[in-house]
């Protein structure tokens, strides 16, 4: 029987990759597998049979690479089509299995070992658990958010401190205090609210508490001081199994959000000192947030990709929200704009496939550089001026003009309709856009979405919402604080 | 009101229902020593404590699990060519027919009579707190519902909206819905029965149980 160590030691194109995940990922990691010479597995579950990732893993797959599964929650599934298919390791994309450290032990630690194409387990857990992280940054001298630092199962505590967290703002001068409850378990901005007044904490805290308990299976609870005028940066790590020299692929900026908190633009660089004005040093900030990532990651002995969420306030204070110990959606817009050795056509994932199996990351920080500005929009049908809710139907018609400084990325097939599945996240694609500047890149953006054709119908005749108009509108103030 | 002695005579006409038994994951599938044209029993029991007959094992991760009949029928397609074979989710095994049971003729019955409150949008739906509190400390008779009032849950794509009640007021006669799963759009989710007709529907129930003779 292999151990771990015999694993890592296999040439690349011994191994075979289960693709633990549906829809976009999945096919970008099934190409990022093509692209370094490996096999792959893909899994798929009823609801998802008219998804492009079935239709790539069976027109690209070899032998034994696609199975149909009862559920991608299903750790059981994954590990039993793991072995049929005579796979290595385990990529689990993001969502899912992505952040669970039991699954990621599992994986490695069972008769049949694999390798998790991923941070080790011992970091997900360390880095998975927001308060760990927070007490982890505290100890390193790195800035975050006031409030709870364990998640609260108790509704007296839970409203003492909600209770020291305003009073603290009014300390600060804060004119509109504001605390935020969100579910501890939870992520992807699910299971969070905002509380005004202290008298209404108690049905907040209890509607969450609900909510968590119902989706995640856990009533744990944080409370947090809830900064309203911030801009929201990530800083890309990308780190080889040594766990001693991670580099950064730059920052991002993810400020324009729905009402739900979820990222619809993301743009790399975090912010465009040279174009714009800010009432801080952006660039400072910027050098500050990647210096006290590395910080961290080199302290874990970080070893996979990995990306560090910061908050910036208009006074230019940057805190630590948390740490993404996985590939995220928006890895794409870093790789756009970056090169290593001088070569363009970075691929992120492929980095943490390669590295993730074994092989030494292979360059330095002086080997990476950055060119111009990348834009990635998240088309999705939903309708903006009501919430945000998602729409579902029947999508009939969807293109768009292929450019040079255009990437696509989608599981949603352009050649027939397809039925929106009402399981998952209603992401329809990524659309990643290019410029030598910002000035560029949101002409570009916007020739894009001018472009663009998406049409479809629900059950009842209404013509599809997306957040097309959104994104076209929110492109003007795109790295603006 | 509906006409019971019509819709009796239809069902007695066509008393059956197959059903096709699946796989509910992946794993090695073995079956048992049945033949078509055998007959399985469904659980059995005061309370259903008994098992029902074992159709398959289908084996995971090295969990052996039971592929147990869902009711009593007669085995009518067996796919024995999977014997040993590792099988992907949704694989159909075998076919059972199934003769309707008393309960399910009243079930079908009912679904006529009631006011039925059905799903809005394909999602999963769970009671609001309070109702479930009630439904679990009592039973589901004892809800009353009302025109207007907040009574379930609905939750798509990870987003969870308050759905109101409309219809008649009564009471919560039967739940067609399972929590954690996906109801269609038009799929029944609550029966309810106005007050005043609920003598009438016990009189449903009585006439099933009177004239439906369970046979097989």
């Amino acid at each position: 029987m292999s151990t771990l160590q015999d694993l890592y030691k296999l040439p690349l194109n011994q191994h075979k990759v289960l693709v633990a995940n549906r829809g976009e990922i999945a096919i970008r990691i099934m190409r990022a597998c093509a692209k370094l010479g490996l096999p792959f597995c893909a899994i798929y579950t009823a609801e998802d049979a008219a998804s492009g990732h079935v239709r790539h893993a069976r027109e690209h797959g070899g032998e034994k690479s696609l199975y149909r599964v009862s559920s991608y929650h299903d750790a059981n599934e994954l590990m039993a089509v793991a072995d049929v298919a005579e796979c290595t390791a385990v990529h689990p994309g993001y969502g899912f299995f992505a952040e669970d450290f039991r699954f990621a032990r599992r994986v490695t630690k069972r008769d049949r070992k694999m390798i998790f194409i991923g941070p080790s387990w011992k970091i997900i857990r360390e880095l998975g658990d927001k308060i760990n992280t927070k007490r982890l940054a505290r100890s390193l001298g790195v800035p975050t958010v006031p409030g709870s630092d364990r998640p609260i199962y108790d509704e007296v505590e839970a409203e003492r401190i909600a209770r020291s967290v305003f009073e603290f703002q009014e300390q600060q001068g804060i004119k509109r205090p504001l605390v935020l409850v969100k579910a501890s378990a939870g992520g992807g901005g699910m299971g969070i609210e905002e509380v005004y007044d202290i008298d209404m904490f108690r049905s907040v805290y209890r509607r969450i508490r609900n909510y968590a308990l119902r989706q995640f299976k856990d009533e744990g609870v944080l409370i947090e001081q809830r900064i309203t005028d911030f801009n929201h940066l990530e800083v890309q790590i990308v780190s080889d199994r040594s766990g001693q020299h991670p580099v950064h692929f730059g920052t991002r900026n993810c400020s324009i959000q729905s009402t739900g908190l979820q990222k619809r633009i993301e743009v790399a660089p975090g912010f465009a000192p040279h174009n714009i004005s800010y009432s801080f040093n952006a660039e400072k900030v910027l050098v500050d947030i990647v210096h006290y990532s590395l910080t961290m990651a080199r302290k874990v002995g970080y070893d996979n990709v990995g990306t560090w969420e910061w908050i910036v306030t208009r006074n230019g204070d940057p805190f630590l929200m948390e740490v993404n110990t996985r590939i995220q959606v928006e890895n794409g817009v870093s790789a756009r704009i970056s090169t290593v050795n001088n070569e363009g056509g970075v691929d992120l994932i492929a980095e943490q496939i390669r590295t993730g199996l074994g092989q030494p990351l292979g360059y330095g920080q002086e080997a990476i550089a950055f060119d111009g500005v990348g834009i990635e929009y998240r088309l999705i049908a939903e309708d903006p001026d009501n919430r945000f809710t998602p729409w579902v139907g029947r999508i009939e018609r969807f293109s768009w003009q292929d450019q040079p400084w255009l990437t696509m990325l989608t599981h949603v097939p352009t050649d027939e309709p397809y039925e929106i599945p009402t399981e998952f996240d209603p992401n329809l694609a990524l659309a990643i856009v290019w410029g030598k500047d910002l000035d560029e890149a949101k002409a570009r953006g916007r020739e894009f979405l001018d472009g663009l054709v998406l049409e479809g119908h629900n059950a009842a005749g209404d013509s599809l919402k997306s957040n097309v108009n959104f994104l076209r509108a929110n492109t003007e103030r795109i790295l603006r604080f | 009101m509906i006409d019971i002695s019509k819709l009796l005579d239809e069902i007695k006409a066509s008393p059956y229902r197959e059903i096709v038994i699946s796989t509910p994951h992946t794993g090695v599938v073995t079956f048992g020593d049945l033949k078509v044209g055998d007959t399985v029993m469904g659980p059995q029991g005061q309370w259903k404590e008994k098992p029902g007959t074992r159709l398959a094992t289908l084996e995971r991760e090295r969990n052996p699990k039971p592929i147990l009949a869902p009711e009593k029928g007669e085995i009518c397609l067996i796919h024995s060519e999977l014997e040993g074979q590792f099988v992907e989710a949704g694989t159909p095994l075998m076919i059972l027919r199934h003769m309707l049971t008393r309960a399910e003729v009243e079930h079908a019955i009912l679904k006529k009579a009631l006011h039925l409150f059905c799903a809005p949008e394909r999602a999963k739906y769970y009671f609001i707190p309070e109702v479930e509190k009630k439904i679990r400390a009592s039973d589901a008779h004892s809800v009353q519902v009302r025109d207007g009032m907040e009574l379930l849950i609905m939750s798509r794509m990870k987003r969870e909206v308050p759905l109101n009640y409309s219809g008649p007021d009564g009471v919560i006669y039967a739940i067609y819905f399972t929590i954690n799963e996906n109801m269609d759009a038009g799929a029944p989710l609550l029966g309810v029965c106005p007050q005043d007709q609920l003598p009438a529907i016990q009189d449903v129930i009585m006439r099933v149980q009177t004239e439906w003779t369970e046979r097989g």
